[in-house]
């Protein structure tokens, strides 16, 4: 059905307590356009894994177009079009630079916020991040300024490292210099927060609702109808399959929630995290691509797991701590358990990123039209060195990076030329951010 | 990296255009002999001659000494990232650079190991410089900048870089100029409007080893002959012999620099007033006293030159001293390899801070 018909970007399907944004609709374009020229966000995320990585293992020997991958990245293999794989970027101070020991604290302050983090346990001080520096300048056109998420642990106070605090080792955002943006680990939580499920009722609304575990969808059915019966066909497919996502979050909420009651995850878990690692990350990256769709934040932030995680990988069969098995002092049989552990991770990511590059928006993928960095803050767990960071950035930024290549920059190049990069694509235009030294030559071919 | 003892020795910042003038090689050979007494460490190498060999060239040096002062765990632990010009005003390979490159042992491997074979494998300059001072004690750093000043402006000019010298370097020494009655000298000369800035904004004193000084302390031919005959191959006296016809002593303004910098209580040459030296457009130096001025130049003393040229040919042609291993953990403090007897020659002397 071709209309002129124009349907507001920022429209919403509202019902008892719920206001579900919508993702982009061809509806919301002019006739015969295919995409918003110059309206369709980019957005920006960085999802961070701890302790280092096994470096043999990750690392490719190869500059340019990619080829084969690595057996840790090989589950990226489906997305080498959509991928730059970095060499040598470094984070100097994640270095000790006279501090002493304390590198996993060091490593995850420093890694958005380019700081030489205070090494403190209790007075904290590191700098505003990048996400954030993003988030302050387009964060007031969509709801969330940004988005932080984590699975493992958002202790912020203590000492997880060495004399450093927990605040920098469980946090990735860092809304001012003392205020990091703790990350939500519920997943309930987070939908609560996305989709509103709760704001508004009543006590009585809340008890009744929760009594009959309706689906948000069953509030903004009326909104639903009416919104289907002026879309042509592709836009009500579009609308049925983002719909039957929030569903598929909602049923795997409630299915964490049950399971929860007879699974014993082997580590404290607040109600509703699934005790399936797996499930887990599924199930928060799975909100993060509804998030993005319907433009609710384009600013995310995903620590995985903590920096300097002890979590331990029974579905793996590996019962050993985390970062206790990448000091393997060169054991080829810890080596091995660190690769595995270390493809886990990325296996997940990739799965996320199938999902991210399903969604059209337009002509183009929402992956097309995002920049999401998988990273580490370490390079070698082992050595605990900070240059040649492991770093993947996934997606086009909106037709302004070239993918499909390994690029490796001259050694000493501070990751924060990356992130410079990647906020001059988000729209914000600085001199420098941190210790940058200039944008990253290479990222865009053409 | 942890001193547990303390503050460590002066760590030194070079920078040269490695290949211009064999100075460079003999200064940096002086350094790595301090270094081995433990009166400095090298913490940072640069070149801002545009050519993969200038660096190729500066970081076999760098492993010929780690790997004969520290052994294997020296080789490894020790190889500092070589930083290099991308726009750098000199470039074009020379024979000092390529004859002890090109070098091949009897299986035909290069004699001088590196690791520097594509761009991607030298450092960005000024992070690396930059990046050198965050790991330094405050003042305990000293610059020696033996070619043009293209790359330490690089460095100067980034963010709160300017600050981070005045906390952490006590002293630049320059290798440029002429205080005499010389033409443009050869560093100055190859980027004029970046000596005159640096030297202008640097925020530190800074002390320069002019030409006519390298005129009247020259490296003799005879101590490339006979001093280094501890090792069949050693990349000074190959790149010495390379870089003109022997027999000829080379001006020495970089050792000068060197030696000024890091050992000043022994007032090996004399100072000038305090003053500013200033660049004007042709590329010459001129000296203006003033009690408030940072710069000075060293003036040859005539009562020292032979206590100098024999200190100077003592520390580069040294034989390196293997250092004792630091200590680590999960690591006897007596143990010893017996495959790898690093017994210390010559006991270090105390750490002059």
């Amino acid at each position: 059905m071709i209309t002129n018909k124009v349907l507001a970007r920022r429209s919403f399907l509202r019902g008892l307590g719920t206001a579900i944004a919508l993702p982009v609709l061809d509806a919301m374009a002019p006739a015969f356009a295919s995409q918003l020229p110059g309206k369709t966000p980019i957005r920006m995320g960085f999802v961070y894994v701890p302790n280092g990585m096994d470096i043999r293992n990750w690392n490719l020997d190869y500059e340019g177009k990619l080829g084969k991958l690595s057996r840790i990245m090989s589950p990226l293999e489906p997305f080498k079009d959509d991928m730059t794989v970095f060499g040598n970027l470094t984070q100097n101070n994640g270095r000790a630079l006279l501090d002493g020991a304390g590198d996993h604290g060091r490593c995850a302050g420093a890694y958005l916020t380019g700081v030489h983090v205070k090494k403190s346990a209790a007075d904290i001080h590191s700098g505003i991040s990048c996400d954030q520096i993003v988030a302050n300048k387009i964060g007031s056109q969509t709801r969330f300024p940004s988005l932080e998420l984590g699975m493992d642990d958002a202790r912020q106070a203590g000492d997880c490292d060495s004399g450093y605090s927990c605040a920098y080792t469980n946090n990735l955002a860092w809304r001012s210099e003392t205020q990091p943006l703790p990350p939500i680990l519920d997943p309930r939580a987070l939908f609560e927060r996305l989709f509103g499920a709760d704001a508004g009722l009543t006590p009585e609304q809340r008890g009744r609702r929760n009594k009959f575990r309706r689906s948000i969808l069953d509030f903004v059915s009326d909104d639903t109808r009416k919104l289907e019966s002026n879309l042509g066909p592709t836009d009500r497919r579009k609308l049925d399959e983002y719909l039957s996502s929030i569903r598929e979050v909602e049923r795997m909420l409630e299915r964490a929630e049950k399971d929860n009651a007879q699974i014993d995850p082997h580590m404290p878990k607040p109600y509703g995290v699934p005790a399936d690692f797996a499930e887990h990350f599924k199930l928060m990256t799975d909100m993060m691509t509804i998030a993005m769709q319907a433009d609710l934040s384009r600013v995310f932030t995903f620590m995985v797991t903590r920096e300097g995680s002890l979590r331990s990988y029974r579905e793996l069969g590996i019962p050993d701590g985390h970062h206790p098995l990448t000091h393997h002092r060169n054991d080829p049989a810890l080596m091995e358990k660190v690769a595995q552990i270390n493809t886990y991770h990325v296996k997940q990511f990739a799965g996320w990123m199938e999902k991210l590059k399903s969604i059209k928006e337009g002509d183009r993928s929402l992956l097309d039209n995002s920049m999401i960095v998988y990273g580490a803050g370490l390079c070698d767990g082992n050595r605990h060195n900070h240059e040649d960071l492991p770093t993947v950035l996934l997606g086009r930024g909106g037709n302004t990076i070239t993918p499909g290549r390994r690029v490796v920059v001259r050694r000493e190049t501070p990751i924060t030329n990356l992130h410079l990069s990647m906020m001059d694509r988000m729209g914000v235009n600085v001199d420098h951010f941190a210790d940058s030294t200039g944008r990253l030559n290479g990222l865009n071919l053409s | 990296m942890q001193f547990p003892q303390g503050k460590p020795p002066v760590g030194i910042i070079f920078d040269s255009a490695m290949g211009s003038r064999i100075d460079d090689v003999l200064a940096m050979a002086l350094i790595y002999g301090l270094d081995s007494k433990n009166e400095a460490r090298m913490v940072s190498v640069s070149v801002s001659r545009s050519n993969i060999s200038s660096a190729s060239f500066s970081e076999a040096i760098g492993r010929f000494y780690a790997g004969a002062v520290s052994g294997d765990f020296g080789a490894i632990g020790r190889n500092l990232p070589v930083g290099l010009a991308t726009d750098g005003r000199i470039n074009g390979e020379t024979p000092m650079l390529s004859v002890p490159l090109d070098k091949k042992d009897k299986d035909g491997k290069p004699v001088y190991a590196h690791g520097i074979h594509q761009l991607v494998d030298t450092a960005e300059v000024s992070a690396l410089i930059r990046n050198a001072f965050t790991s330094q004690y405050d003042q305990n750093c000293i610059v020696v900048l033996a070619g043009p000043a293209t790359n330490l402006l690089q460095t100067l000019r980034l963010t709160g870089v300017k600050e981070l010298i005045s906390q952490k370097v006590r002293l630049l020494s320059v290798v440029a100029g002429d205080f005499g009655s010389g033409p443009a000298e050869f560093n100055i000369k190859a980027d004029i409007a970046a000596a005159r800035e640096l030297f202008a904004e640097w925020p530190t004193q800074i002390i320069f080893a002019g030409a006519e000084l390298g005129a009247q302390l020259k490296y003799p031919a005879t101590s490339i002959e006979s001093d280094f005959s501890y090792t069949q191959d050693h990349p000074v006296v190959d790149a010495y012999k390379a870089f003109r016809a022997m027999p000829y002593d080379a001006p020495a303004p970089g050792v000068a620099a060197v030696l000024a910098a890091i050992r000043p209580k022994e007032s090996y040459f004399k100072m000038s007033p305090s003053g500013t030296i200033k660049v004007l457009d042709d590329g010459r130096t001129q000296f203006i006293a003033s009690p408030t001025g940072k710069h000075q130049y060293l003036i040859s003393d005539p009562e020292k030159k032979d206590a100098v040229q024999k200190v100077m040919i003592e520390l580069v042609s040294a034989k390196p001293v293997p250092k004792a291993p630091r200590f680590r953990r999960n690591q006897k403090k007596d143990a010893v390899d017996p495959a790898k007897p690093a017994v210390l020659e010559v006991p270090p002397p105390p750490v002059k801070e």
